[in-house]
């Protein structure tokens, strides 16, 4: 049977699996938007650590970042490797989200904002900002699934069916038992994910006869691959920070992530979260770039790196059976960060735009229902044409890599605020509001018009107007003092009383 | 200096070496002895540190 058939048949395994998982969430599912939402704060540490693992780590690795390695050296995994590194800031925030969730019964990181600044435009802009960039990021997952079923079958499968099949998942997980199903669903993935890049990298290691050798081939056919920047100019200090920058911040700024410091249920499962974490993410991201290399070896001269991948696993030595197996852990990957983010952005638009600023008197079950049948479908559709629209076009500014960095270039315009709100009592809406909007505006015009004034990307400008207009814009408006001492005092307190710090 | 304060400086130190140690240092040692390992060993230390600090966290209600 060829290879096309195979493809389809392990999606289709695939997909079983998941929906019977989602169908078992369903069952366990209670009522009201704590529930749907954020599985009513009641994740153990395993699902929490998996949950957390599979949304942050999409197909941007083992498409993107795979590709970004083969096309332009070791920066990029230093770049991935800072994003790691930023998970330490969790060591200041994963408590205080969570205290504070739970305190205040906060379902989006957006409604934190708008409780913490007392103003339900602060929630709303926080909301629309999510919206506007996490499309970009949701769309660069369907183009990783379907660049790979089409690399599996040779050409056979189009892209556009690849971006199809993660569309349709992503849209029955998160509409049929909201966080818990994703939750779930994620955990079975994470596993897929982790254990079937180790399969492949001991394959790999095996063709080129162990890792010793692998090395040493790496040492001495791509050797200007190994510094930064490298032969060809990549990965200039410039290029590093304007990627590294707001992967750095990811943590905070991405609500899909952000949003699961509220779900684990005790403090011990907040450490196992953060724990396995780290140990997965070193694992994944060290192997990822392997394969970066090994494509770079075997293939040099691809056009278009984001190929690297796919192209690997339609080398001879690797059996059918394992690149359907490492398909079917890429699908995953990028389904389980779909799924988070229209999940994450439904709770948003429920939340801290409905009912924040159109409908202040709307019920748990209106904000429900919007959430699951209008703001679900319609962002998966936007980001479907996207994918489809960005999947023709080649370039630097089109790779999986770059383009998520982008779409978390704009959310990066609201860590100045969330820093605010947990460490400074000065902040104010009014600063929010400016730095957030004219922040986000920069890093559209100069990401739409390719400008990189001074060659510093978007990112790093917008941060500098962002953080400038946070701190000046608050420095001569009003704080909300009342609400920050007690938001303060109160994080002061258990932050001692669980020797947080 | 305060324990928060101390860990945020510590954090700081490290994204500077994040910079300074591979276009500085390593920039012209074109083997996995260079950047590769610097990467490794950095991120490590970085996670170590974490681990020092989260599991001293006791259970609290909130």
């Amino acid at each position: 049977m060829s290879s096309t058939f195979w493809a389809w048949f392990g999606v289709g395994v695939y997909v079983v699996i998941g929906v019977v998982i989602a169908i078992l969430a369903r069952r366990r599912m209670g009522v009201g938007v704590s529930d749907f939402f954020i599985a009513n704060r009641s994740i153990g540490g395993f699902v929490s650590c998996m949950t957390y693992s599979a949304t942050t780590y999409s197909a941007f690795m083992m498409i993107g970042l795979v590709g970004l390695v083969y096309g332009t050296g070791i920066g990029s995994m230093g770049f991935e490797l800072t994003y790691l590194a930023g998970i330490f800031m969790l060591v200041f925030f994963l408590p205080r989200f969570w205290l504070v969730g739970h305190k205040y019964g906060y379902i989006s990181p957006a409604e934190l904002l708008a409780d913490r600044y007392q103003s339900k435009w602060v929630g709303g802009t926080a909301a629309i900002l999510a919206l506007v960039f996490l499309v970009p990021y949701g769309a660069v997952q369907m183009m990783g699934v379907g660049y790979l079923m089409s690399g599996i079958s040779q050409g056979a499968i189009p892209v556009f069916a690849g971006i199809l099949v993660s569309f349709a998942c992503a849209l029955a997980w998160s509409r049929i038992a909201g966080m818990r199903s994703v939750a779930w669903t994620d955990a079975f993935q994470a596993l897929v994910m982790i254990v079937t890049c180790i399969v492949l990298l001991g394959v790999v290691a095996h063709h080129f006869g162990g890792f010793g050798s692998f090395f040493s081939k790496v040492n001495s056919t791509i050797p200007g691959q190994l510094t930064v920047p490298n032969a060809k100019g990549a990965w200039s200090v410039n290029m590093f920070i304007g990627l590294a920058l707001p992967w750095l911040f990811f943590c905070v700024s991405n609500p899909q992530v952000s949003q699961r410091l509220f779900i684990p249920k005790s403090v011990t499962t907040m450490k196992q979260m953060l724990g396995g974490f780290f140990v997965f993410g070193l694992i994944y991201t060290i192997i990822c770039t392997l394969f970066g290399f090994s494509g770079a070896l075997l293939f040099p001269g691809l056009e278009k790196a984001d190929m690297a991948m796919p192209t690997l696993l339609g080398q001879s030595f690797i059996p059918l059976a394992i690149a359907i197996i490492i398909m079917v852990g890429i699908l995953a990957a990028a389904i389980s960060t779909i799924d988070s983010i229209l999940l994450s952005l439904s709770s948003m638009w429920a939340r801290d735009i409905h009912k924040g600023l159109i409908n202040t008197k709307a019920t748990e079950a209106r904000q429900l229902s919007i959430g699951q049948n209008w703001v679900i479908p319609i962002m998966a559709v936007i980001a479907l044409v996207f994918a489809w629209w960005a999947s023709g076009k080649t370039g630097l500014a089109f790779m999986i890599a770059p383009l998520s960095s982008a779409a978390s270039a704009g959310l990066l315009m609201i860590v100045p605020a969330i820093f605010g709100a947990f460490f400074w009592k000065g902040g104010t809406k009014q600063g929010v509001l400016a730095s957030t909007i004219v922040g986000a505006i920069v890093v559209l015009v100069f990401q739409v018009t390719g400008i990189k004034p001074l060659g510093w990307w978007p990112g790093v400008w917008g941060a500098i107007v962002c953080v400038i207009l946070f701190f000046g814009v608050s420095a001569v408006t009003k704080a909300p003092k009342e609400k920050a001492e007690e938001f303060m005092g109160y994080l002061k307190e258990k932050l001692a009383e669980g020797k947080f710090i | 200096m305060s324990k928060l304060r101390g860990a945020w400086v510590w954090f700081v130190f490290m994204l500077v070496l994040d910079i300074v140690i591979p276009w500085a240092a390593l920039t012209h040692v074109q083997t996995l002895g260079g950047a590769f390992t610097f990467w490794i060993i950095w991120v490590i230390v970085a996670i170590i540190s974490a681990f020092v600090i989260f599991t001293k966290w006791m259970e609290v209600k909130p």
